[in-house]
């Protein structure tokens, strides 16, 4: 991983850690940050959460249809509406002890396929009412505070307190159930709890994460958030976490977005065709966990 | 618990039966509400269509019994069309299915040296592998379907017997086969040992190498196949289909009743399972409903029936009575 970067550094001539360079990069992959600490949390827990690109989708739908009722009651259902969905996954998986994959992937068809019913199948531009999208998202991308663009911002906010989160009992607890989860049920881990939240935790970051792309393009379409899941999947692998649960760290995830960040703007660059860059990835993705399982082996 | 005793007569009846039993209750539902659901039209229809699943889901059964996943199936798929099309152009039918079944088969014996040899999670592997697989398709085909002229071959993959499709001769065959295997055959018995339990099969001197090997070569034969028949139906090669196919056939198998975690399932279970897509499908699509609720409601029913066949003893993982809890 730090070969990754190293480099990285080293081929674009120092370009690429200049503070600009990074901001930039973190301004461009806020989108698929916030998603992928999402789905950090929930592969913590040793699941998997394959509805986030459904759960950003539909938030971006919802976001701009609520906008007649100004922004943050807008902002309050566009969250709440996908923790609903998110809730119902943590139930079936934490309660009822079903498989994560099979749940999430039913709920990303129905996800899915409520946003399409909710926009008519398309993108929507407007709210209803026709209410147009408020100033303040419209203008999101070009400010910034203290210089740094708010995506960004919020970005990083949402690493801080996830970092804050995972040093708590609570977030220990994530590590616990993922790791062991025997152990953590003999230790008193409140077990079903911890794996609602995560993900709970995952789609009310998918939202936020649909929020700021929302920001970014100006419409809701329910196929917003396509890519970002096989992204996301592949961030936090890339970043070191273990599909088994109970390894990862929020650093990792992190750099795990920028490189695939880094990866899809030099794919764009070097007009690799979209058809082949899931080939790319693929590859990257085989590399990147064959590195880690070797440097666990050591 | 006083209800521990009941629950574990019925349980494992649900678990093995449970898909059979959602099958019939969609069926009847299909048989008294939907008009034409008993139509040949509409059985042989299901069929046809889902018969290519069903080749897919059985190899996925594999897999999901040596506690992996295939995720690249559908990419296979693709793979499978270009070069089945692309050979044929040139040296006929004969080397082109061959061709269509060997290159795709390569790309399963690369998954499975990762996850036996290397010990990389399938999923993981399986995903690399798809994006390979589809990005080879695109490659060779350069993006663009390629038209088939070869009539005996497409209409080989549309033609009937005695009113079944073709397709679905060859999946009942595969799966009665398949059946077979794992229940009669040594190798069947492995594949469910090293599911469920890894260390215990090496220790009782099974390669678990070679069964995990095996078993992604297979699934990739599968899909393979399914490949051929499907190449043929469509009359051309192409490399951007069968796009989300192994989400269907996963959702088959679990539905089935098998375990992601391994050592469970069954051939009956996954062909019902299937069979419960199919019928979704063509019942959802009878009632001419639009196509934007179908997903609503496929996630819906893919969830209950979930929840009826995997229940399991929830005993494994509760703490026993009589400890402190925290």
């Amino acid at each position: 991983m730090l070969l990754l970067i190293a480099l990285a550094a080293v081929l674009s001539r120092g370009v690429f850690i200049k503070p600009t360079n990074l901001l930039n990069l973190v301004f461009q992959n806020a989108i698929l940050g916030v998603i992928s600490f999402g789905q950090l949390l929930v592969i913590l827990s040793a699941g998997i959460d394959l509805s986030v690109g459904s759960m950003l989708g539909l938030s971006t739908v919802l976001l701009m249809i609520f906008q007649f009722l100004g922004l943050p009651v807008a902002l309050l259902l566009t969250v709440t509406i996908p923790a609903v969905f998110g809730a119902v996954n943590g139930y079936f998986v934490a309660q009822r002890r079903l498989p994560a994959f099979v749940v999430t992937l039913a709920m990303m068809l129905f996800v899915y396929s409520l946003a399409q019913v909710i926009s008519g199948g398309a993108g929507i531009y407007s709210g209803l009412n026709g209410a147009p999208l408020s100033p303040v998202l419209v203008s999101f991308n070009r400010r910034g505070l203290l210089g740094v663009p708010l995506p960004a911002v919020v970005w990083l906010l949402v690493l801080a307190g996830m970092a804050l989160f995972l040093r708590l009992r609570l977030g220990h607890f994530v590590f616990a159930v993922g790791g062991n989860e025997r152990a953590a049920v003999f230790s008193g881990v409140p077990v079903t709890m911890v794996r609602f939240l995560a993900y709970l935790g995952a789609s009310v970051l998918a939202s936020v994460g649909g929020i700021l792309a929302v920001a970014r393009v100006g419409e809701g379409h329910p196929a917003a958030g396509q890519t970002y899941l096989l992204d996301s999947i592949a961030a936090v692998t890339i970043g070191g976490a273990s599909l088994s649960g109970g390894e990862g760290t929020m650093i990792g995830t992190l750099l795990g977005v920028l490189i695939l960040g880094t990866l899809n703007n030099i794919l764009n660059l070097l007009n690799v065709s979209p058809m082949m860059q899931p080939a790319v990835k693929g590859v990257v993705i085989l590399l990147a966990v064959y590195l880690n399982g070797r440097r666990e082996q050591r | 618990m006083s209800t521990d005793r009941g629950e574990r007569q019925v349980l494992p009846r649900l678990n093995d039966y449970g898909a059979a039993l959602v099958l019939l209750c969609l069926v009847a539902y299909g048989v008294f509400r939907v008009p034409n659901f008993l139509s040949e039209m509409n059985l042989s229809a299901i069929l046809y269509q889902y018969s290519i699943i069903g080749l897919l889901a059985l190899g996925q059964l594999l897999v999901v019994l040596t506690a992996g996943i295939d995720l690249s199936q559908g990419a296979l798929l693709a793979l499978t069309s270009i070069t089945t099309a692309l050979v044929m152009v040139r040296h006929g039918p004969v080397m082109g299915v061959l061709a269509g079944l060997a290159v795709p088969a390569g790309v399963g014996v690369v998954s499975g040296l990762l996850v036996s040899r290397l010990r990389m999670p399938p999923f993981l592997v399986t995903l690399g592998t798809m994006g390979i697989a589809r990005g080879m398709a695109m490659r060779i085909a350069n993006a663009r379907p390629v038209p088939i002229h070869n009539e005996a071959f497409i209409s080989f993959g549309s033609g009937t017997l005695i009113h079944v499709p073709v397709s679905t001769f060859l999946w009942v065959g595969a799966s009665i086969g398949l059946a077979f295997f794992l229940t009669r055959r040594p190798f069947g018995r492995h594949v469910y040992a090293v599911g469920s339990s890894e260390e215990s099969s090496r220790l009782s001197g099974v390669s678990v190498a070679s069964v995990k090997l095996a078993v992604y070569v297979l699934s990739a034969f599968l899909c393979a196949v399914g490949g051929v028949i499907w190449t043929s139906r469509l009359g051309s090669g192409s490399p951007v289909g069968g796009q989300n196919y192994e989400l269907e056939s996963i959702a088959a198998v679990v539905v089935g009743g098998a375990s992601l975690f391994g050592g469970k399932g069954r051939v009956d279970g996954v062909v019902a399972g299937v069979l419960i897509f199919g019928v979704i499908n063509s019942v959802l699509n009878l009632s001419r409903i639009s196509p934007f609720w179908q997903g609503m409601i496929k996630g819906a029913v893919v969830l209950l029936a979930v929840a009826l066949t995997q229940v399991r003893s929830g005993a494994a993982i509760r703490a026993p009575e009589g400890m402190a809890r925290a």
